[in-house]
């Protein structure tokens, strides 16, 4: 094919703007008639009547509008701003594969961990002890969140709704990072219950090889809950679950606060009062009701039955 | 060929056993459960005298009063007052009104987000204070007994050191003082974690997610045994009764106050500043020396929330000659509810207040007069026209003796 022939993105745009520019300036010099076939009857009626008026106001923005748009849309189309703008537009299939890449990195790192913790699953855990607690599946999972997620959700808001939209990734991030802590508190509750039934087989064998087998299931039942509690009670008292608890009760009170900044936000639009507000008077009448009170004893008031 | 060690026709006669048993037994559980049940708790009858925002104070009136100082019981803000009035037969309420003991109990009720900045000040000095002056106008009274249950136990202690004048004597029961030890989970879990801001991040500390952390002291036992016990029994009605009127209070959960929830885990599990006499409420300093009147200390021996270790020390600690500890060999609840402990439990406190009741109060230091005395409260004590308690019997005989089951006596006459 010729290559002159091909046609080029920049005549492309050269040529949209063109059309837009026509179409612009049609619509800013349309007749008034034209708006009361849109179902504008007051437009028209308007620039016959009056000369002033919000209607003509209207009109007058209107064409003032198309022409901004029109100059520019000219400045636009001048070739070397033409070229500058289309040098942007190359660079964004560059970000767009940055951004795959990354996430595609981080997903391999994930099942890069979760294939060593697929090694580590056949290794037997050690019965009364809970210091070799696999923790590195959530450790991988919030580090993953954290490295390549999270600072998606942290990236700078901008503009008038900024605020707002920070509140809400604060919102959604929270609730991850909770969600993460949560999961890896409910995993600790299932050790003892894996360590339990590894406990309860070898002792059902050595039972088996002395012929000490029960015939009453109840038997095995207080066995297996005689060294399930052992297990919890062993793991309750560790550092590492105390730690696991403490990140999990932190998360979830930091997961509160954003969530309730964020309700907040969305109240704020409905005519109904937000917590915030309510314990901002709950407060007020706390300290009221104290100062009240320690008047009323220094007048000599006794309680006096059902105050209500 | 060796004998087969495993006696399968055995298991498998057995199994059969327990099939039929379990038809049998489910059978007989749906004509319990679909049956009318008594699993009312709190029957005995009583008044509201008095109420302030959510609390109330109930009146227990005996058929006829043999008691003239009434007991005002406190109890904690978690969980309910209806566990001292459990189920007839069971009920220390009862107990008190059979012996003619008038009863005042607080209700505390259910806080709601309005109620989330009412810190331990507010509950000791405002609403029990009012409660305690309001009962002594109505009685003409100058004093009257208190008893105080876990954190009411505290909250006792603590109004007992700032207003000794109006407490004549003080029993407490399952009550934490020295939070300083790692014998409870609860005080490993509340030393260690965060869990302090809960109580900010909901306004108050929910009752649920408490009775969640209480589950998770045991979950081998409260969450699966408990229930397997249940469907073991599920065709006795008495035990389904008894079963559902515990579920009823042990679910029944208030929230807590999340100023007064946030205070008492700082200031008691991770500071301990009450037995070292360093806690301040509104500026006022909780010094237990000032608790000068007799003091009858009851906890259990297997309590897992508020072990011995937490209580025993606070007899050592106060201002009081008359003092007694009593470990009773049961846990937590058990100490109220268990029929081992009805028999044990209440009516030793009758006796122990019977005895005192004749027993003039030595006048105590009013705590508006701001001239500081020089005197100890031990001073004060020994100098005070009361005639000399069993306690103080011997000098020199100092060591602290648990009774199990039994009570005995704490010498601090060597003190």
């Amino acid at each position: 094919m010729d290559d002159k022939d091909q046609t080029t993105p920049e005549e492309m745009f050269s040529f949209w703007m063109k059309s837009a520019m026509d179409f612009w300036q049609n619509m800013a010099t349309v007749q008034p008639e034209a708006f009361t076939s849109f179902g504008f009857p007051g437009f028209a009626d308007a620039r016959e009547k009056t000369k002033k008026g919000p209607t003509r106001q209207a009109r007058k923005s209107f064409e003032a509008g198309g022409k901004i748009f029109q100059s520019m849309m000219k400045t636009f189309s001048k070739p070397e701003n033409l070229d500058a703008m289309m040098k942007g537009m190359d660079s964004v299939p560059d970000l767009a594969t940055a951004m795959m890449k990354q996430a595609l990195e981080g997903y391999h790192e994930l099942q890069k961990q979760f294939m060593e913790r697929a090694v580590k699953m056949g290794q037997q855990s050690k019965a009364y002890n809970f210091e070799d607690i696999d923790q590195d599946t959530f450790r991988a999972i919030r580090e993953l969140y954290e490295k390549e997620f999270q600072k998606f959700l942290k990236v700078p808001s901008l503009g008038l709704t900024r605020f707002y939209q920070e509140r809400f990734n604060e919102f959604v991030d929270k609730h991850n990072l909770f969600q993460t802590s949560l999961s890896e508190f409910l995993y600790m509750f299932y050790v003892p219950i894996e360590k339990t039934a590894a406990v309860m087989q070898e002792k059902l064998e050595e039972m088996a090889e002395t012929g000490e087998i029960h015939d009453d299931f109840n038997q095995y039942y207080k066995i297996w809950i005689k060294i399930l509690e052992g297990h919890y009670m062993t793991l309750l008292k560790s550092p590492e679950y105390t730690q696991v608890m403490d990140k999990t009760i932190s998360s979830l009170v930091q997961y509160r606060d954003a969530k309730e900044a964020f309700i907040c936000d969305l109240l704020q639009r409905l005519p109904i009062p937000t917590n915030r507000e309510m314990d901002e008077l709950y407060k007020e009448i706390y300290h009221l009701k104290k100062k009240v009170r320690a008047l009323s004893k220094q007048a000599g008031g006794r309680p006096s039955p059902k105050k209500g | 060929m060796s004998e087969p060690k495993i006696a399968v026709d055995l298991i498998l006669k057995k199994l059969t056993e327990s099939t039929e048993k379990a038809k049998s037994r489910a059978q007989k559980a749906s004509e319990v459960l679909l049956g009318p049940l008594e699993t009312d708790l709190s029957t005995t009858p009583f008044e509201v005298v008095y109420e302030e925002d959510r609390m109330r104070v109930k009146y227990y009136r005996p058929e006829k009063v043999a008691h003239k100082y009434p007991l005002l019981i406190v109890y904690a803000l978690i969980n309910r007052e209806t566990m001292l009035d459990l189920q007839p037969g069971r009920s220390v309420i009862q107990t008190f009104l059979d012996n003619g003991i008038e009863v005042y109990m607080i209700d505390w009720g259910y806080p709601t987000r309005k109620d989330q900045f009412l810190t331990i000040d507010d509950h000791v000095n405002m609403y029990m204070d009012n409660v305690v002056d309001f009962i002594l106008g109505k009685h003409d009274l100058p004093h009257l007994n208190l008893m105080g249950i876990c954190m009411g136990g505290a909250f006792s202690v603590m109004y007992s050191a700032l207003h000794p004048e109006k407490i004549k004597n003080l029993v407490t029961t399952v009550t934490p003082t020295n939070f300083d030890t790692d014998t409870g989970l609860l005080h490993i879990w509340m030393r260690n974690t965060h869990a302090y801001d809960m109580g900010s991040a909901y306004g108050n500390m929910p009752g649920d997610l408490m009775n969640l952390g209480f589950l998770l002291l045991n979950p081998a036992r409260l969450i699966i045994d408990k229930y397997i016990g249940f469907f073991e029994h599920i065709d006795n009605k008495d035990f389904v009764e008894n079963f559902v009127r515990m579920e009823k209070w042990i679910f029944d959960s208030p929230d807590v106050p999340g100023a007064t929830f946030r205070q008492f885990i700082v200031d008691c599990y991770q500071r301990n500043l009450l037995i070292q006499n360093k806690l301040e409420l509104d500026g006022k300093r909780v010094d237990l020396k000032k608790i000068t009147m007799p003091l009858l200390n009851i906890y259990g021996k297997f309590d897992h929330l508020v072990p011995p270790e937490a209580c025993k020390h606070l007899t050592k600690n106060v201002g009081s000659k008359d003092i007694e500890d009593i470990c009773l060999e049961t846990g937590h609840i058990g100490i109220y509810v268990s029929s081992k402990c009805q028999r044990l439990f209440a009516p030793k406190i009758v006796a122990w207040l019977r005895e005192r009741e004749d027993t003039p109060k030595k006048p105590t230091r009013s705590r508006k007069k701001k001239t500081p005395s020089t005197r100890t409260a031990a001073e004060e004590t020994a100098s005070a026209a009361v005639p000399v308690q069993k306690s103080k019997a011997k000098k020199g005989k100092t060591t602290p003796t648990r009774s199990t089951g039994k009570s005995t006596k704490n010498n601090r006459g060597g003190r």
